[in-house]
């Protein structure tokens, strides 16, 4: 015990330089996690008052047993699982373009095109793309008229909302990914490629052994932070659609929040928490398959 | 790969596809722009147009006032806010991460640092429903500060600081220690030093990242007193019976000075993201 204090005390300077940082990521980090622990299990309408009533799990019961929760489960999940393999075969693709010797003149004019977004404030973002596809004012029906081509019910019809949204964020996060791939192209060990040509491997040859192998580390990086992304998906539903139409767009991030505004406080970080270890497995998970991968 | 010269029709095939959806990435930047110079009515009857027919910047005087406080509280609001926070952020970000990094070994530093991780992994729009409660027990609802003080922790800052402090070779603080420098000499007159890239480069990623930063703001803010850009916009957005060319306008107003310091610094910003990223 003794010697643990002297350790502190002899490290106390540190404990000085770190005290700000761990002040916030207590306040603003650990403490509100906990608390909406606590909140969920507790009695919504008595948990705010200094002595809330705890009932057990009996939010967690109600929460599973509403379909609206689990069908926006299911979406979110859905919605998820499209937006990884969207983004991160765009960004991949992308950045296998601008990294190949085809392009040399304008590559930073087209990584720049692409990263923008990532940096443009995702309120005004969104705002904008909502309009585009607005069926009055929007240009995009505008172009596909002049096109002759049908029109795009975009945001307004139940069968094309999650998409509209899909393709907004995409255009928002593509570029992020792209750089990561970008960066480990840029490292990756050219002479392997030389050498697996001379050897005679085709061009689908070279790519599945030699090249994608080497692009490991921004996949599982890219797909990890892709899925943390994509389940949190709340901005662009709040700025879009609202959860409308007919629910189609309705995340269970955006639900829940719904559930708070309504005073439904347990059930809402019932929610939250249920969302957390979502999250905290599938991208543990997406992590371990990856570095297992690696080590093989 | 490298040492073929590329075929010609591939590469002609490879312009026309990056400059194409290059031009689909930018058009909504043009739409907005030229959006904002257009009476209302005229986008309606030809939304395609790529030029406004006249340049008339009045929409930015009809707009003087959003939700009952003048635009230009908003502009300042950002402003400050955004300082602020990106000042806070990487003052105590920098100092958390040195000392996590040059002695993970003291009682609680490691729990310290899986809180952090713990925390970024947390739905932040569901962190901000329990940080409302927190800011209600710290009487911070409403303010500035409260506002200021939740954007100043994020993990980009923090994984950044965390690399280059770890990717600091050891011998030249020890030389330092042998010297006879005390920790805070050691800070000041060589960590510091050689962290200036770095902490430029999370000082201006930081600023980006806050400037875009709404539902925090919303949440704690109690009146639209201490709303940033991108809030009033959204809650212009909202607004019934829209004025389409404002939200156009206000749209502008909000992506404009963090696009023109993101194309003056692209590199440091993208190389600094990526390699935010990986290390996380």
């Amino acid at each position: 015990m003794n010697a643990a204090l002297d350790t502190i005390w002899r490290g106390r300077i540190f404990y000085l330089f770190v005290l700000p940082f761990a002040a916030l990521t207590i306040l603003f980090g650990v403490w509100p996690i906990l608390l909406s622990i606590q909140v969920s299990f507790t009695a919504s309408a008595t948990a705010l008052r200094p002595n809330p009533t705890y009932v057990g799990f009996a939010n967690y019961f109600t929460v599973f047993a509403d379909p609206i929760f689990l069908a926006s489960l299911w979406r979110t999940l859905v919605y998820t699982a499209l937006s990884v393999l969207a983004n991160l075969a765009f960004a991949l693709a992308f950045a296998v373009l601008l990294d190949s010797t085809l392009i040399k003149r304008g590559n930073l004019f087209f990584r720049l095109a692409i990263f923008l977004p990532v940096v443009t404030p995702d309120v005004a973002g969104y705002v904008v793309w909502r309009w585009l596809y607005d069926r009055s004012f929007g240009a995009l029906n505008a172009l596909l008229k002049m096109l002759g081509l049908p029109a795009f019910s975009g945001l307004s019809s139940a069968d094309t909302a999650m998409l509209s949204l899909l393709i907004a964020e995409l255009w928002h996060h593509a570029g992020f990914y792209m750089i990561i791939f970008l960066a480990n192209l840029a490292i990756r060990d050219k002479a392997l490629e030389e050498a697996a040509h001379i050897d005679g491997a085709t061009t689908w040859q070279r790519w599945r052994y030699v090249i994608l192998p080497q692009l490991r580390p921004a996949l599982v990086i890219n797909t990890v932070y892709a899925l943390i992304q994509f389940l949190k998906t709340f901005t662009v539903v709040v700025v879009m659609t609202k959860g409308g139409p007919n629910d189609q767009t309705n995340f269970v991030t955006y639900y829940a929040y719904q559930l708070f505004d309504q005073g439904r406080y347990g059930e809402a970080t019932a929610m939250a928490t249920i969302l957390f270890a979502i999250v905290i497995t599938i991208s543990m998970s997406a992590f371990l398959i990856g570095e297992k991968g690696a080590k093989r | 790969m490298s040492g073929r010269p590329p075929h010609r029709g591939l590469q002609a095939l490879a312009y026309v596809i990056a400059t194409v959806v290059s031009l689909l990435f930018l058009y909504p930047y043009w739409w907005m722009l030229v959006s904002a110079f257009r009476p209302t009515r005229a986008i309606m009857s030809d939304p395609l147009r790529l030029w406004p027919e006249r340049f008339d910047l009045s929409i930015f005087t009809e707009i003087g006032r959003v939700g009952g406080v003048e635009l230009w509280v908003y502009v300042w609001n950002s402003l400050l806010i955004t300082s602020l926070s990106t000042l806070l952020s990487v003052v105590i970000t920098s100092l958390g991460a040195y000392a996590l990094v040059r002695r993970p070994d003291l009682p609680g530093f490691r729990l310290l640092r899986y809180g952090f991780l713990v925390t970024i992994m947390y739905p932040y729009m569901l962190l901000v429903i329990p940080v409302y409660l927190v800011m209600f027990k710290l009487g911070l609802l409403g303010s500035y500060a409260g506002i200021i003080l939740f954007l100043a922790l994020g993990p980009i800052q923090f994984f950044l600081f965390e690399q280059f402090f770890r990717a600091t070779p050891g011998e030249v603080i020890e030389a330092g220690i042998i010297d006879g420098a005390n920790e805070l000499q050691v800070l000041f007159r060589i960590v510091l030093p050689m962290a200036a890239p770095i902490t430029a480069t999370v000082a201006l990623i930081t600023f980006l990242l806050n400037w875009s930063q709404w539902f925090p703001i919303l949440v704690i803010s109690r009146s639209p007193d201490t709303y940033t850009l991108p809030v009033a916009l959204l809650s212009m957005n909202s607004e019934l019976g829209s004025n389409f060319q404002g939200i156009m306008a206000l749209a502008v107003l909000t992506t404009l000075p963090v696009a023109v310091l993101f194309l003056l610094a692209q590199k440091r910003v993208m190389e600094g993201m990526a390699s935010g990223a990986v290390k996380g």
